[in-house]
């Protein structure tokens, strides 16, 4: 379903990620999920409101301006 | 144990659909009793226990402290090979660092989860649970006759398994509660940012463990000292992010022990996430039950979720082998589960919930004040009722907190 592009997304680096799935449960539209262990954000659905960013007990998250 | 799957990617399309009973995705310490306790209810069941791991207990993402009295309901501590350490002794630490020895009693135990939590899927293969490592569950499809069609991923295969129970056992990421659609989000304030390290040549009490709070320390949260042995402990701390002064939880922790134990040795790390939320609202559907993290069976107050992950996983067990021995899957069949996990500890829980949100009202300097107060009580006298009695006596702040544990 179309709807408006956020301004912003949130992505991972994988470098520091973890895998432990922290911010999967904490993502209002669930736009996280682990494939093969590994941390993937679907950028559409990503509505870039920022509730995974601080949580991260690494801070491997951040935001980027959405392409 | 390791056995690569059975089938293969599919040729020519075609989809081969093993069917099972009970699928239990995640052997951790709810999806192995889960599996074990559905399989003993009822022989027959072709059960599968899957772990997206390649070992079982490995990554430990756990503090690995449990209560006594919990423990002993599944498995007997003493002498074990998964037992890390027995804890006779709590010691809480005031945000000003004032340390409160509580009365020593049986506390409880710190765990081996690497050794505990393969123990308890190894008696699940031993009642006849097919155990399958280093397999993911990728999603999942209502099939014809109402089973589950899971699509399993690992070793280089995929397959498709039908289920009629599937047993969410998945932990904080929770994707089978997902696929099943129900709701296991967690809004950020429940939500706390765990970093441990384990140390060595640490100079404290081996039989005890340390429990600090206060602003500066873990806000929102608590940090913790938990011994695996002499010198060797668990150093770790959970937050909750919101309250936060922008540093993550591993920062807070380096903070933490460079101040109070400067010499010890780092030699591993974990982080993870702590819900501490109630159950979810709904923690089944047609042919599906959660249990454990992944349904938010936490304790809100403490963050301990060993023994209730246990707990839920024997109920979901029970409950799968009688809905399939009645020939009732459905939602309506499996609302029981809820009910009786509400019942159990649920019902607790929303009260851990109540105090945990009024004691988050009060200040670091109401809990220096405490301390000090407790204190004065003689050790061998300081049980957790007495301190609890004499704080409300010399502390009325804290007459709401009590209020609410009756309401």
């Amino acid at each position: 379903m179309p709807r408006t592009r956020a301004t912003a997304v949130a992505v991972v680096d994988l470098t520091n990620c973890d895998r432990c799935g922290l911010c999967l449960p904490l993502c209002p539209p669930e736009a996280i999920h682990l494939d093969l262990s590994d941390l993937v954000i679907e950028v559409e659905t990503c509505t870039g409101c920022r509730k995974c960013i601080a949580p991260c007990p690494v801070g491997a998250l951040a935001m980027v301006p959405a392409a | 144990m390791h056995r690569p799957l059975s089938g293969r990617r599919p040729r020519h399309g075609a989809r081969r659909v093993r069917d099972l009973d009970v699928l239990v995705v995640g052997a951790g310490p709810a999806g192995s009793v889960a599996a074990w306790e559905a399989k003993h209810a009822s022989p027959e069941l072709d059960v599968l226990l899957i772990e997206r791991d390649r070992a079982v207990g490995a990554p430990v993402r756990c503090a690995e402290g449990v209560g006594d009295a919990g423990l002993r309901e599944f498995a007997d501590p003493g002498g074990a090979p998964w037992v890390a350490r027995k804890i006779t002794q709590v010691i809480f630490i005031a945000p000003d660092d004032t340390e409160v020895r509580v009365a020593q009693r049986d506390v409880g135990w710190i765990l081996d989860r690497t050794r505990f939590d393969a123990y308890l899927a190894a008696l699940a293969v031993a009642e006849g649970v097919d155990l399958q490592v280093g397999v993911e569950a990728t999603g999942m499809q209502r099939g014809p006759g109402g089973r589950w069609h899971v699509r399993l991923r690992g070793a280089g295969a995929e397959e498709t398994v039908g289920a009629r129970v599937v047993i969410g056992a998945d932990g904080v990421e929770a994707m089978v509660g997902r696929w099943a659609g129900l709701d296991t989000r967690v809004p950020a304030r429940d939500m706390e940012s765990c970093a441990q390290y384990l140390v060595q040549g640490i100079d404290v009490d081996p039989d005890a463990i340390y429990i600090q709070w206060g602003d500066r320390v873990a806000p929102g949260g608590y940090a913790w000292v938990f011994p695996k042995g002499v010198g060797v402990a668990n150093v770790g701390l959970g937050l909750v992010a919101l309250k936060s002064d922008g540093r993550n939880a591993r920062q807070y922790l380096n903070e933490w022990i460079a101040r109070r134990y400067p010499r010890a040795a780092r030699t591993g790390y974990t982080v993870g996430g702590v819900i501490v939320h109630t159950t979810i609202r709904k923690t089944y559907a047609d042919g599906v039950l959660l249990a454990g993290d992944a349904a938010h069976m936490i304790n809100p107050l403490s963050g301990g979720g060993i023994v209730n992950a246990m707990k839920a996983g024997r109920l979901a067990g029970c409950t799968a082998a009688a809905a399939i021995r009645e020939r009732d899957t459905s939602e309506r069949r499996l609302a029981s589960y809820h009910s009786t996990w509400m019942k159990l500890l649920g019902d607790d829980h929303l009260k851990y919930y109540r105090i945990k949100q009024a004691l988050e009202a009060l200040s670091d300097d109401f809990f220096n004040g405490l301390a000090r107060t407790v204190n004065k009580i003689p050790q061998e006298k300081r049980t957790l009722g007495r301190i609890f009695a004499h704080a409300l006596v010399k502390h009325p702040q804290l007459i709401p907190v009590a209020a609410r544990f009756f309401l």
